[in-house]
């Protein structure tokens, strides 16, 4: 196994329950390299956090493989100083305050208790060491889940919905930490359910829809896309039959209204309304932004 | 081992524990009082003697303390079905992939609380009843059957820990294993035994009885016990099978 893949997803199904049995995923592959941030995305329900708790040992595949750094998550003999996992933000006891949460997971991962300031530093929670989790505000809660995934200074972070509960000054402060850890050379992953939330944080995309893979890619080739240009005219169905006479591009109506006409520039279709003489309203070339394209992909995998 | 530790700390870490320790230390000294002053005068006398001339009834005062049990019951219960409620599984099983030494954690620090509690249990009701006993006529206190008793009591108290955390384990639910919990030593237990005379001794309650030479209940004679060896068989049984079956769900099952 080359070091160059810190997590590789091969094949896995899940599927839970006999009776009314639930595939919760799909025949999924794919892999998460060291020194960039990873977005795990898909709507609610797609199988991302089932997928992330088996690539944490938590939850047994049905068939396929969940390899860190080549080996199970549970043959790993530091599990904690290899990957760092915040699965819930309400995974504490409320009684417990977040010093004692910490050196909770510090002893079972064999972790010197003088990490525990050190990550709390790290996360902004030093005022709140001695106070109990269930004070905490869901922001707080986020950060004590990262601290207690930094414990280890592990190579690998598994962040499910980091994001979630973070007003824009966390999530600022969230991209940035992650920017940071990438850096270092770490390989990140988080899941989201919303592109926007981590479009500015990650490098790569996974995208699953239905349990399934949509899409792996560097997060620029999925806003790139196909050149588009969006026109509006008096008479839409003689224009797209006169684009498509012309020029052989197709022409199909938009979601707001007009037409998207894929592979033309703007110049010639203003061309061909001023032959045919259809009076144009709009024209613009057309760039789709990353939520709908985001929606499209994970939408098309439903409806199929 | 580091399991361990991180159990410890996890029990010293939050404050249910404790507030049921305390609550069975303050139950048994209650239940000494009643049996010093209230049962006796309901029934003074028997076979022309006072009951607290009986020596079987003055050992019964000493083993009181095996009346605090279902707080230990519940203790066992809560440590594990917390980890659930407030889904801490997930850490835990996260820093322990292997997941039996964590299991096996758990059954030795709760065990071991489980016989700490029982000796402090067996100290309130002995100082107890020497307290209350003195300047009354009475049956002496049978030194060497309270050390029997403090033995009975720790490996008692230890096993019933266990036997709630199997309990947790399998349901998982902690409304409803403490309510199962409750509703079996309450209602389920006594009730068996009113209906089928031969089934106390064989029942976790009546086991306990054996091992803590416990042969009055509210100052009557319960039925027939094993001796005190079968007792702590029978318990020792019962923690063996539930606690396998209970291992082997949670070694197996996934935690989403």
């Amino acid at each position: 196994m080359s070091s160059h893949v810190a997590i590789e997803v091969r094949g896995l199904n899940k599927t839970f329950g006999s009776r009314k049995p639930v595939r919760a995923v799909r025949d999924l592959s794919f892999s998460v390299a060291p020194g960039k941030v990873t977005g795990f995305l898909g709507p609610n329900g797609s199988g991302k956090t089932t997928t992330l708790r088996t690539v944490l040992g938590l939850v047994r595949p049905t068939s396929g493989d969940a390899l860190i750094q080549g080996q199970h998550y549970s043959q790993l003999a530091h599990p904690q100083r290899v990957v760092g996992a915040a699965l819930e933000a309400s995974g504490v006891h409320p009684g417990r305050t977040a010093q004692a949460h910490l050196q909770v997971l510090c002893a079972a991962g064999g972790i010197p208790y003088d990490r525990v300031p050190a990550v709390l530093e790290e996360v902004g929670l030093t005022e709140a060491a001695s106070r109990k989790v269930g004070g905490f505000s869901l922001g707080m809660r986020q950060r004590l889940a990262l601290a207690g995934a930094l414990l280890g200074d592990p190579a690998i972070l598994v962040l499910d919905e980091p994001a979630n509960g973070l007003d824009p000054e966390g999530i600022a402060w969230l991209r940035h930490t992650l920017r940071n850890l990438a850096a270092e050379g770490k390989a990140v992953l988080i899941s989201s359910h919303v592109l926007s939330e981590v479009q500015l944080t990650v490098d790569d995309v996974v995208i699953i829809s239905k349990g399934a893979l949509v899409t792996q890619c560097p997060l620029a080739e999925l806003s790139a896309g196909p050149r588009q240009v969006l026109v509006r005219s008096a008479d839409d169905p003689s224009l797209a039959r006169a684009i498509n006479e012309e020029s052989g591009n197709a022409a199909s109506p938009a979601p707001g209204g007009g037409l998207l006409v894929t592979g033309a520039d703007s110049a010639a279709i203003g061309r061909i309304a001023l032959t045919r003489q259809i009076p144009l309203i709009e024209l613009r070339e057309h760039s789709a932004d990353l939520e709908s394209v985001f929606l499209e992909l994970t939408h098309a995998e439903v409806s199929a | 081992m580091n399991a361990l530790r991180s159990e410890i700390r996890k029990l010293t870490s939050t404050k249910l524990t404790w507030w049921l320790a305390l609550a069975s230390f303050a139950f048994t000294a209650l239940n000494v009082v009643l049996l010093v002053y209230l049962v006796p005068t309901n029934a003074q006398i028997r076979d022309n003697t006072v009951l607290l001339e009986l020596p079987d009834y003055v050992t019964s005062i000493v083993a009181a303390c095996g009346s605090a049990s279902v707080f230990i019951l519940l203790i066992g219960v809560l440590g594990l079905t917390g980890e659930y409620r407030h889904m801490t599984i997930t850490a835990t099983f996260l820093a322990s992939p292997r997941r039996w030494p964590v299991l096996l954690s758990k059954a030795a620090v709760f065990g071991v609380l489980g016989a700490l509690l029982g000796i402090v249990n067996f100290a309130v009701s002995y100082a107890l009843a020497r307290l209350t006993l003195a300047g009354k006529v009475h049956a002496p206190i049978d030194t060497s059957l309270a050390g029997k008793i403090l033995l009975g009591v720790m490996l008692g108290f230890a096993i019933y820990a266990i036997l709630g955390m199997a309990v947790g384990a399998l349901l998982r639910n902690q409304i409803a294993a403490v309510i199962i919990a409750l509703v079996w030593v309450l209602l389920v237990q006594p009730l068996l035994g009113v209906f089928f005379s031969w089934a106390p001794k064989w029942l976790p309650g009546g086991a306990l009885d054996s091992i803590l030479h416990q042969s009055y209940q509210g100052g009557r004679t319960t039925a027939d016990l094993l001796p005190a060896w079968g007792g702590a068989l029978v318990l020792i049984g019962y923690a063996v099978v539930l606690g396998a079956i209970a291992a082997g769900t949670t070694l197996r099952r996934d935690v989403t």
